[in-house]
């Protein structure tokens, strides 16, 4: 049978307060969408059960608090992570300028084997906003620092009317199993005796 | 000793790691080949890691993330057994066999949660069993993360409205809250514990653990079923009476915000006087201010979101609810630091700004407010409250770009009293650029009044003690009133007469060294408003109170006269030559000799410095060659003194160029009585003189002729009064001037000097210019040989 840890992945959430994390995770997840703002404290996570070429993955979605006096247990949810999804608000430039310190501050935190080559993805949220008149942040200048940062997927997002959302996701799922597991497996360095002895007193026959 | 501290934690959770992964492969190991009872085996012996007490709260989460990971897998595990057909009931009874209580429970929670999700028992029922047990954890780090773990294994799993599990809210409302109390008094508790040298670590760690509890808040919020009425019924009632009861004030601080953070805003509006009635019942020692001022922030997001949520605002009466409360915690908390107070106000301010920007006054309610409490301690010297001070006072110049709305709150001047000097000037600088950005007409004398009175840390000296001040910025300072003073107008004479008697009346306050940089703008500000006058019919109606230029001819007169005390007479000269100009204009011929004869006297008393003469001669002179009002009487007066004065500057050169200047006293092409080519012709005569005394001085001095520059200019001089037609100049004058500098030029004691070449060969193609030209100009230089 595959490994249980392919069949599971991990998808990390990042971003400014108040740009939609949780809201495009719900879209996405629940099919619901609430206009009201709630910070999110600390981390989270939603799955969801997506299929690939007939095999059954666990999508595990960790939302997170983007204000940091609320994420105050540190970020070791970070690791093993698949894929890591930076959100920003079309609307909000500070948001957008911060994509950059949430892209080092994870790759520092969760420090994958490959930085140049862990798996991001990009979503500038909440285009519905006024029409998209309000919206400061164009989608070139979006895509144009996604390829600087190695062709980053980027998409462009509603998580209030779930425009692209399923889309986005699908190709965050992709992405992440695309990723090769970070850490070698695990092998204990010697044949551990005493180990040996519990699992004879259990009697198994390994 | 930290350090030590810090590489034993490092070594404990490697140590706390390996244990666990070598469990974990061996559990990985027993799920692969579908051995049950070895993977609960190892799966216990790896969650035991769990039971350390030696790591800090984030090491520990650490530890806790990768036995998460794990027992993600065994869940999946347990999933596959059921299918094989293996009961929950068995698994949950199987599981119970682990030794230690602390893996039992997590192997509980991970298989209860399948169990839910089977729908092979009640989901409250389940919950309710695994809430109790998770009690017996007493240990507050460990117990808070089992907790936690189970909070998260069976969040999707809650009844809640649409929600997959049969239930009503209120059993999930009772697994939340069931699950907190204890925790919040763990939290508390812990904080006690330990000898007193800890504390500081003990802090550290209690605020890393409270994500933990908040956790909790955010899991009620997204339970759908928490609507409006149960929020306002029971949920927030419940919270806030635990919160209070855990009488820990870390604790109460951070549920507080986190209710405020986790719940929508319109929950918020609607619960405002619960939630601020709970703000006095809490530990004295809680940063309330932080609490209120999140709030307050949060609503004003609100509230700037979108003009449709407004009415919401209004309908509960939102300030005056926060006001209230604002009021109430202040007065309790009588130790609250100058600082807090004023934060508070800052961003009731703000709110009542975002929420009522037409209601004038509530804000100045606010300020009102702030004043009050500002009296009880007199001037500020606290930084950070000075900075809130500032925030408070910019924000509804911000809010409305409009200095002159803010003027409308009587009691925005009173709270920059209590500014330090420095923080008033910055103040100040604040309110100019707010102008200035905006463009603001400030058009009405009272509003320049107050304007001034509210920047008067710009306009004058504060108190007697001398302060050291950055040249440069009091420069840059004093140049923005400059702009200032040039942005106020008023279509209406004597409207703006008053303004610019207030700003006057200001300014003169300024002292030596502001008036050089305030007098002229304001000088060149009223000779504006003379302009205007000037055009006008004498006004038949005209009363004693209405504007006349005479009346501001005497008010320019004081103001010039202030420039005395600095003293700066050359500026005042130009100022006084100005107005003499403008007093020409308007026919003032009285007005206009007074005005010279004060540039005259300045001119005999008080500049001494050679060049600077130089420069106000020239400057006389030029003006007074514009000026038509004079008689001949006084004209001859002025112009005698004129050409005195540039016969008598100090260098030979400066004298010759003064001189010939003068001969333009004597010819104003526009008046035919101001055509007195003998006197011309006299002055050039006399430079001339000068010029060739200037070239002896400088051969007895040096042994060599100095240029012959001068000589071409008045030659030049000649061609001009020649060209005009005055019958003094001849031709053979003319042409003796260009020999003698043609043997100037050729003498051999001479300095070469291309620069008089070069302008005398260039005079020479003039003439004959002139001459090919032809018609009347060609007729008059045929007769000159050059």
């Amino acid at each position: 049978m595959a490994s249980r840890r392919r069949m599971l992945l991990k998808v990390i959430i990042l971003g400014d307060s108040g740009v939609g994390k949780t809201s495009l995770m719900n879209q996405y997840v629940n099919r619901k969408f609430s206009n009201q703002y709630k910070a999110t404290i600390g981390a989270d996570f939603l799955t969801k059960e997506v299929q690939f070429d007939d095999r059954l993955f666990t999508l595990q979605i960790w939302d997170t608090a983007g204000q940091e006096r609320f994420q105050s247990l540190g970020v070791a949810f970070y690791r093993g992570a698949d894929c890591c999804v930076l959100v920003y608000d079309v609307n909000v430039m500070k948001s957008f300028d911060s994509l950059n310190n949430w892209r080092e501050e994870f790759l520092i935190q969760a420090s994958p084997p490959d930085p140049e080559n862990f798996p991001f993805v990009v979503l500038g949220n909440k285009i519905d906003v006024d029409g998209g008149n309000s919206r400061v942040v164009s989608e070139k200048k979006a895509k144009t620092w996604c390829a600087s940062k190695g062709n980053i997927p980027y998409f462009e997002t509603s998580a209030k009317d779930g425009f692209n959302v399923e889309a986005a996701f699908e190709c965050i799922a992709k992405n992440a199993l695309k990723n090769e597991p970070e850490e070698d497996p695990y092998l204990p360095e010697t044949i551990d005796m005493t180990g040996g002895q519990q699992q004879r007193s259990s009697g198994c026959e390994c | 000793m930290i350090a030590d501290g810090v590489e034993d934690e490092e070594k404990w959770l490697s140590a706390g790691i390996a244990g666990l992964q070598q469990n974990a492969f061996y559990m990985n190991r027993a799920m692969d080949s579908n051995n049950l009872r070895d993977a609960l085996k190892f799966s216990a012996q790896m969650l035991s890691e769990l039971r350390t007490s030696k790591l800090s709260p984030q090491k520990y989460y650490a530890l806790y993330m990768r036995a998460f990971d794990e027992l993600k897998r065994l869940e999946l595990f347990f999933k596959e057994e059921a299918q094989r057909g293996c009961s929950f009931i068995d698994l949950y009874e199987l599981v119970q066999h682990a030794g230690n209580i602390l893996p039992r429970l997590y192997l509980l929670c991970t298989v209860g949660s399948v169990y839910i999700e089977s729908k092979e028992a009640p989901a409250k029922d389940v919950l309710k069993d695994l809430v109790e047990m998770c009690r017996g954890i007493q240990h507050p780090l460990r117990g808070l993360f089992l907790r936690s773990y189970l909070s998260q294994v069976s969040k999707d799993k809650l009844p809640d409205i649409g929600s997959n599990y049969e239930g009503s809210y209120t059993d999930c409302e009772s697994f939340i809250l069931l699950a907190d109390p204890e925790l919040r008094l763990a939290i508390g508790l812990s904080g006690l514990q330990g000898p007193a040298r800890e504390k500081e670590k003990r802090e550290k760690e209690r605020n890393a653990l409270r994500d933990l509890v908040g956790k909790n808040l955010h899991a009620l919020s997204q339970i759908e079923g928490v609507d409006l009425d149960m929020y306002k019924e029971t949920v927030l009632p419940r919270v806030l009476e635990q919160v209070v009861n855990c009488k820990d004030d870390l604790a109460q601080f951070y549920l507080m915000d986190c209710i405020i953070q986790v719940f929508p805003d319109e929950y918020h509006l609607q619960t405002l006087e619960v939630l601020l009635s709970a703000c006095p019942q809490l530990q004295p020692s809680v940063d309330i201010k932080t609490v209120l001022s999140r709030l307050m922030e949060r609503l004003s997001n609100y509230a700037a979101s979108s003009t449709e949520v407004l009415p919401e605002f209004l309908q509960v009466e939102a300030f005056a609810k926060l006001n209230n409360a604002i009021g109430k915690v202040i007065e309790a908390q009588v130790d609250m630091p100058i600082f807090g107070a004023v934060t508070l106000y800052s961003s009731l301010l703000t709110f009542t700004l975002h929420v009522h920007p037409d209601r004038l006054d509530y804000a100045d309610q606010v300020l009102g407010a702030c004043v009050k409490k500002l009296s009880t301690i007199g001037k500020l010297d606290d930084n950070r409250a000075t900075k809130q001070i500032v925030a408070l006072l910019s924000a509804p110049l911000e809010k409305y770009n409009d200095i002159v709305t803010a003027l409308k709150l009587s009691n925005y001047p009173r709270v920059m009293e209590y500014l330090d000097n420095e923080t008033n000037k910055v103040m100040a600088s604040i309110i100019i650029q707010s102008v200035m950005k905006n463009n603001t007409r400030i058009s009405t004398a009272d509003n320049v009044e107050a304007l001034f009175e509210l920047m008067k840390g710009l306009i004058k000296d504060l108190d007697e003690t001398y302060e050291e001040v950055d040249e440069d910025d009091f420069k840059e300072e004093q140049n923005s009133v400059a702009r200032l003073i040039q942005m106020l107008y008023n279509e209406d004479p004597d409207e703006m007469f008053k303004i610019i008697t207030v700003v006057k009346t200001h300014v003169m306050t300024g002292g030596p060294k502001r008036l050089p940089f305030t007098v002229p703008p304001l000088v060149f500000s009223t000779l504006k408003l003379v302009k205007r006058l000037q055009g006008q019919e004498e006004n038949p109606f005209a009363n004693e109170t209405s504007t006349t230029p005479k009346k501001i001819f005497q008010l320019l007169n004081q103001i010039i006269e202030a420039l005395s005390s600095v003293p700066a007479p050359e500026t005042a000269l130009r100022l006084y030559l100005q107005c003499a100009e403008a007093a020409n204009d308007c026919d003032l011929e009285p007005v206009a000799y007074e005005f010279f004869t004060q540039a005259y006297i300045l001119y005999e008393e008080e500049i001494s410095d050679s060049r600077a003469q130089v420069t106000a001669i020239h400057l006389i002179i030029g003006t007074l060659q514009r000026m038509h009002v004079f008689g001949v009487e006084n004209r001859d007066t002025l112009t005698h003194k004129a050409t005195g004065y540039s016969a008598k500057l100090l260098k030979k050169p400066d004298q010759c160029r003064a001189v010939y200047g003068c001969a333009h006293l004597f010819w104003n092409d526009d008046q035919d009585n101001m055509k007195d080519g003998e006197r011309v012709l006299l002055c050039l005569k006399r430079a001339l003189r000068i010029a060739n005394a200037a070239q002896q001085m400088s051969s007895a001095a040096r042994g060599s002729t100095g240029s012959v520059t001068l000589f071409v200019e008045i030659l030049n001089k000649y061609l001009y009064f020649f060209e005009k037609g005055n019958p003094q100049i001849t031709v053979a004058a003319i042409q003796s001037l260009i020999e003698l500098i043609t043997t100037e030029m050729q003498s051999d004691s001479s300095t070469p000097d291309p620069a008089a070449d070069a302008f005398f060969a260039s005079t020479v193609r003039y003439i004959q210019f002139q001459k090919q030209k032809g018609g009347s100009i060609g007729e008059r230089y045929e007769s000159i040989k050059a």
